[in-house]
């Protein structure tokens, strides 16, 4: 071998091309919520299943960090609230059209999720998750202490005009419809997470998740793919925040909580994180069993705390990766016979 | 002038102390099991209630003794129960399961002691306030700087010069040689755990005359100690403590300088210090 044909900088990865299947899944999930506001008669499903979806696109993104960087996040709900308060403080305050403070309620966290990203992706592992979770809190505090800007605890109803990209604003306040418009968004998320994991950058990233320090050896940077896959998933949240801020027409403090991130983690940890889909699939039933617990039992707190250490321990994989793991054997039992 | 910044200094001094004593528990359970607590500030929590239970029946100092008494007890139980069987697995399980306790402890003092905020008295001995450069300050607040010195003190002479302490040390540095050298990491791995959740329910009820009690107070004495043990780097004591004191002067001096920023101070001195060094600026030794 001579000197010459020596390569010494990194190869790119090929990336493995998208299947037709994948592409017939998300046609179908489509497809799927359209029809499902025509088949679920009662209204107060259809509310608790536009939360649970808008509560999924949240958990989405807190399991797309998981899943890429092995990071546990215990703030995602400072990237939703900063979206939902950039929304409402835009238009509250007439500073730009609706149309535009949509696009900045998206961006403006994305973009804060990155450079704060570049300091906390450098910090290893369980250090990481104390740190997200200080870092949602000093978004919480400051929602409440800066009363002239955010009206502190009591927080605010936003002013949303009437038409939005020439649709009427009820498209976004009722249930029927707002229900599929969350869904069709979120079957779009994760349809662009699962081409991102495949692209070069998310083998990139996957590859610095198994060794850094071997990644960095070879000759890849490997804060930067970091920051920007912590920017992604709080991409999401922001996606979810704006969702929620457009349903509910109000924002206050609660919306930036450390409760609201715990949720998000355990919705993920419950559907597990090494599917793209399992913290959705987690968040429908969360919902479904918050709901539930309401009627029968004071204790959910405890029963969710106890789901998710018996689920931490005995389902490492959670309730999807399980499930995956099932079909699998199945259909290898099926084909063996 | 003077005095009255020496008492603001002092006050300080008073919340800094809490502070080391809840983040040194959290450090002393990250150098022997390599994992972070999240349940911390719930003991804490459950501390102070203890604390207030026994007090109302059998007075302010047995309440402090028994609530140190009864977290330890549930510090060596924790030990036993989560952190030694998960020992082999990823911290983040660890992590994860210790939050999933976090809400059942919560819900455990919502059951027992109820959803009203409660108050402890001060105890009486301790209810006026000493002069101190003819400015008058409360006398409990002093009990708490000094119990904060004890605490150090006490902690860093164990760790230097007891046997046990020397295990501490040598395990916080490598777990495994340690145990190789035919120390029994585990007997050792219970007693520190069981001492830093004893010094989470001190500190709970030494906490509980200044704060109103509730199943929540937990959460912000947890996120601070969570910035005082990174800023200190992670299983350092002695960066905890100089974090911990540090934070305490910022946090207080802000609150009257800069009421509205001051609760962002932490967080952004947090940042400066990752950016410096992201391991803290003690590195990750105890």
């Amino acid at each position: 071998m001579s000197r010459a044909t020596m390569n010494l900088a990194p190869t790119r990865v090929a990336a493995p091309r998208l299947s037709h299947l994948s592409w017939l899944l998300l046609a179908v999930a489509l497809a799927a919520g359209f029809g499902l506001p025509g088949v679920v008669a009662s209204v107060l499903v259809l509310t608790l299943l536009t939360q649970a979806v808008i509560g999924g696109m949240l958990a989405v993104g807190v399991g797309f960090l998981m899943r890429q960087n092995g990071v546990v996040s215990f703030g995602h709900a400072a990237w939703y609230g900063v979206s939902a308060y950039c929304l409402g403080l835009l238009l509250r305050h007439e500073v730009v059209p609706a149309e535009l403070a949509l696009l900045l309620a998206l961006g403006v966290p994305t973009l804060m999720a990155f450079l704060l990203g570049l300091v906390i992706v450098r910090v290893p592992g369980v250090a990481f998750s104390m740190l997200t979770l200080a870092v949602g809190q000093a978004f919480h505090e400051f929602s409440m202490k800066a009363q002239g800007l955010t009206n502190g605890d009591d927080g605010f109803a936003i002013p949303l005009p009437d038409s939005l990209f020439g649709l009427p604003i009820s498209v976004v306040q009722q249930p029927e419809t707002m229900f599929v418009l969350c869904w069709s968004l979120l079957a779009l998320v994760i349809f662009g997470l699962y081409v991102t994991v495949r692209s070069p950058f998310g083998r990139l990233t996957e590859a610095i998740r198994e060794n850094e320090e071997r990644a960095r050896f070879i000759g890849y940077k490997t804060v930067l793919p970091r920051a920007a896959t912590y920017a992604i998933s709080a991409f999401v949240a922001a996606l979810a925040g704006l969702l929620f801020a457009l349903y509910n027409g109000f924002v206050s403090p609660e919306v930036l909580h450390w409760s609201l991130s715990g949720s998000a983690l355990i919705m993920a940890v419950i559907g597990g994180s090494r599917l793209l889909w399992g913290p959705a699939l987690g968040a429908v039933i969360f919902f479904f069993l918050k709901d539930l617990a309401g009627n029968l039992t004071e204790h959910w707190p405890a029963m969710i705390g106890v789901t998710v250490i018996v689920v931490t321990v005995l389902m490492p994989a959670g309730i999807a990766g399980t499930l995956a793991e099932l079909f699998g054997r199945l259909r290898k039992a099926g084909g063996g016979a | 002038m003077a005095n009255a910044l020496l008492i603001q200094i002092l006050n300080g001094l008073v919340y800094g102390g809490l502070l080391f004593i809840v983040s040194v528990g959290l450090v002393l359970i990250f150098g022997l099991r390599r994992v972070v607590n999240f349940a911390h500030g719930s003991l804490f929590m459950i501390g102070a209630y203890v604390g207030f239970s026994i007090a109302t029946v059998a007075g302010f100092w047995a309440g402090l003794v028994g609530a140190a008494v009864v977290l330890a007890v549930a510090g060596a139980l924790l030990d036993v129960t989560v952190f030694r069987p998960l020992r082999r697995q990823d911290p983040i399980t660890t992590v994860l399961v210790t939050f999933g306790l976090l809400l059942i402890l919560e819900d455990l003092a919502h059951t027992v002691w109820g959803k009203e905020t409660r108050s402890l008295p001060l105890p009486e001995m301790l209810s006026g306030s000493v002069d101190i450069l003819g400015e008058p300050f409360p006398a409990y607040r002093l009990l708490v700087i000094a119990v904060a010195a004890a605490v150090g003190i006490g902690l860093a002479l164990w760790l230097r010069f007891s046997r046990v302490g020397l295990f501490v040390r040598a395990s916080s540095v490598d777990p495994v040689t340690t145990a190789v050298q035919g120390v029994n990491t585990d007997r050792v791995s219970a007693l520190v755990v069981a001492v830093g959740t004893a010094l989470a329910g001190l500190s709970g009820t030494i906490a509980a005359p200044l704060l109103a009690l509730s199943p929540s107070m937990g959460g912000s004495i947890l996120i601070e100690s969570f910035i005082v043990v990174v800023v200190g780097g992670l299983g350092s004591f002695s960066g905890a403590l100089i974090a911990a004191l540090a934070i305490g002067q910022i946090h207080n001096l802000g609150i009257i300088y800069v009421p509205w920023a001051a609760t962002m101070i932490p967080f952004l001195l947090m940042v400066a210090v990752l950016v410096w060094r992201p391991t803290g600026f003690a590195g990750s030794h105890v």
